[in-house]
């Protein structure tokens, strides 16, 4: 049971302290499973805050997406603490950022919540189609119950949650301040990589024709770019005119020089938490390029990232020792 | 004009009687439900509510070559026109937006790109029956069986289409067919009033825009776009996927020597839409580009044409990733005026 008075004095107590400039985490959103990041600088507006399966949102992306705009003349920068509830997965993206220095530890406090996966809401809108009123959701028994206006009803995990929360190994923040709630026991001890190895299965052909129909449906809104938390360039080469890197016609051939840019650009930094597939308007399986990925990165180096703030970026790691077979 | 109907099941007929001109339909494609081009052998299915990418693409490509040239040639090569085009099973409200973007395109000067496509396409319409929850078409002066914009208009009526036609265009396209198409009787006329009526009623989202216009600019410094900004991801779904948003970036875009001037959609979502050379940027967060974002759909462009420039199809919100309502926003925006 999520106790939300619990969450709510944590987040009063948080924002009143000196060092913190808002705290973030969810809200009920407008509509049916809608859930929206909320943003706390009173106490009134922490009685708004959530946690529940419907809490899909990866929050760290805020840490890199806040804008620094320039500071007028006469005034000091707001260095204050942002505070920020984490999932499991979330929190790895915390872990990856510090490890990268695009944030440094003094500049948070985590709110660390265990979890037990969040829904799809793709999965259970075919299920239910889309309820008018704001639908709640809880965990409960290692199930998923939805408050909907006709009464609750029950999900078994498989069919409401999002693929990456089926193979979740880590449910529980790999780091916090703050916990909230207890810790859960995970319910997967390893990655069987099955939905990379189906397409690795594939001829080349056949793996060109799938990921080219994929990829001709993208409109580049750069939703998963933009909602990634590991995705904080100041200077995108999306955006770069002079040199252009990639045309902003949108073809096949600019389509797959950014989705695979993308991908490469996250390979040994991809934490999982699978934001840019949800929130993908068109359905691409972005979490597919980022697996495979995961996978090499895995097999190559025996490396996962944002699990240990104290870790190198593998990309800055060198060992004499590391396999070379890809080197033609 | 008098309506006409269509069996259900010679809806295939009716489109290969069409063979001139190349028919769109709602479609399956991949994973993404857009208008695409009808083959001979494929079930059309008007199931659909709203597609995700709004029909605007066929008369506004979201990538559009303008012109060939060579690198230090002195040539250019136009692009030439399309061909005579069907859209058929558009939503009312996507028809619409068509009457709304046609004011900008054919404002001060006529753009010959957009003006072609616009010309040549035809707009069979079907009528809402089953408006999805993020709908509020009435609020923005549409409806689910609206027929601004259309050529001709459909009707659901169970085993067969009422068939409306409104423009000489309409009716040119239901003689193309007319064997197929028998005249409609008084009741069918009743029973799709009366079903345009229920749609009506179904739709519970709405929002008052009266005022809108001529209040928004003195909320400027208001912490609304604050508020609404602060979750926003400044990605550009809301914009892209909207059926009136028409705001696009022309580049020249070459291969070695081979040159292509194209313009493609962009969005006041994005930094770089006001970037300026010299580095600044009037409109530097996003808190700017969201007021921008609602300012030009319910006041400047309001002011400039007459007309609200969103149609209440709830793509937007359907789509935002963090929820930012455009519904919620005009309430808040009403409440604070």
């Amino acid at each position: 049971m999520v106790d939300l008075e619990n969450l709510r004095t944590i987040a009063k107590e948080t924002i009143s302290r000196e060092d913190v400039k808002y705290f973030i985490g969810w809200r009920e959103g407008t509509y049916g499973f809608s859930v929206s990041p909320h943003f706390v600088r009173e106490p009134a507006e922490a009685d708004k805050l959530i946690f529940s399966p419907l809490c899909s949102n990866n929050l760290a992306t805020y840490l890199t997406l806040a804008e620094k705009l320039p500071v007028p003349r006469g005034q000091e920068p707001d260095t204050r603490k942002v505070a920020l509830m984490v999932k499991g997965c979330d929190s790895r993206a915390v872990v990856q950022l510090l490890v990268e220095r695009g944030i440094e530890r003094e500049q948070v406090v985590v709110i660390g919540c265990p979890c037990q996966g969040v829904i799809d809401t793709k999965k259970v809108e075919q299920l239910l189609g889309q309820p008018e009123n704001v639908v709640r959701a809880r965990w409960e028994k290692g199930k998923i119950i939805c408050q909907l206006p006709d009464g609750e009803k029950e999900f078994i995990k498989e069919e409401v949650l999002a693929q990456k929360c089926l193979k979740c190994r880590y449910p529980n923040p790999v780091i916090y301040d703050i916990l909230f709630g207890e810790k859960v026991e995970p319910w997967c001890q390893e990655e069987d990589f099955q939905e990379v190895k189906e397409i690795e299965g594939l001829t080349l052909q056949e793996r060109w024709d799938y990921w080219q129909e994929k990829f001709s449906s993208c409109i580049r809104c750069y939703s998963c770019r933009n909602v990634c938390p590991l995705c904080y360039c100041e200077d995108c080469i999306l955006d770069r005119l002079n040199p252009t890197w990639i045309n902003r016609s949108v073809n096949i051939s600019e389509n797959t020089a950014f989705q695979l840019s993308r991908a490469f650009h996250l390979a040994g930094r991809c934490i999982e938490c699978g934001e840019c597939e949800r929130v993908c308007p068109v359905n691409i399986p972005l979490m597919k390029l980022n697996k495979k990925l995961s996978k090499a990165v895995k097999e190559m180096f025996d490396f996962e990232p944002g699990l240990d703030p104290e870790a190198k970026p593998l990309q800055a790691s060198y060992r004499p020792d590391d396999k070379e077979d890809f080197i033609l | 004009m008098e309506s006409l109907k269509l069996d259900k099941d010679k809806l295939k007929d009716f489109i290969a009687a069409l063979d001139s001109k190349k028919v769109y339909a709602p479609q399956k494609v991949g994973e993404t439900i857009k208008f695409a081009p009808v083959n001979g052998d494929l079930e059309v299915s008007l199931d659909f509510a709203n597609t995700t990418v709004p029909p605007k693409e066929i008369v506004f490509p979201q990538t559009e070559t303008m012109f060939l040239f060579e690198q230090g040639g002195t040539d250019i090569n136009l692009t030439k026109g399309g061909a005579e085009k069907v859209l058929l099973g558009v939503r009312p409200c996507d028809a619409r937006a068509m009457s709304v973007v046609d004011n900008l395109f054919s404002w001060d000067i006529d753009d010959p790109y957009y003006l072609d496509k616009r010309k040549k396409i035809t707009l069979v319409g079907l009528a809402c029956l089953e408006p999805p929850l993020n709908c509020f078409c009435p609020s923005v002066g549409g409806g689910p069986a609206s027929t601004e914009g259309l050529d001709i208009l459909m009707t659901d009526l169970g085993d067969a289409y009422l068939f409306q036609p409104l423009t000489p265009k309409g009716e040119q396209l239901c003689q193309l067919s007319s064997e197929l198409l028998q005249p409609a009787g008084a009741e069918d006329n009743a029973r799709a009033e009366e079903l345009h009526r229920e749609a009506e009623k179904k739709i519970t989202r709405e929002v008052d825009i009266k005022g809108l216009a001529e209040g928004l600019p003195s909320l400027w410094k208001s912490e609304i776009w604050k508020e609404v900004a602060e979750p926003c991801l400044g990605c550009g779904i809301c914009t892209y996927l909207c059926p009136t948003c028409h705001c696009f970036d022309i580049q020249d875009e070459m291969e070695g020597l081979d040159g292509r001037r194209c313009r493609m959609w962009d969005s006041c979502l994005f930094k770089e839409y006001t970037l300026h050379a010299s580095g600044h940027n009037p409109r530097p967060s996003r808190r700017e580009r969201q007021r921008n974002r609602i300012n030009h759909k319910f006041s400047y462009f309001v002011d400039k044409f007459g007309v609200t420039a969103c149609v209440g199809c709830g793509r937007c919100i359907n789509l935002c990733p963090v929820n930012i309502d455009i519904v919620d926003i005009l309430s808040k925006v009403k409440e604070a005026l």
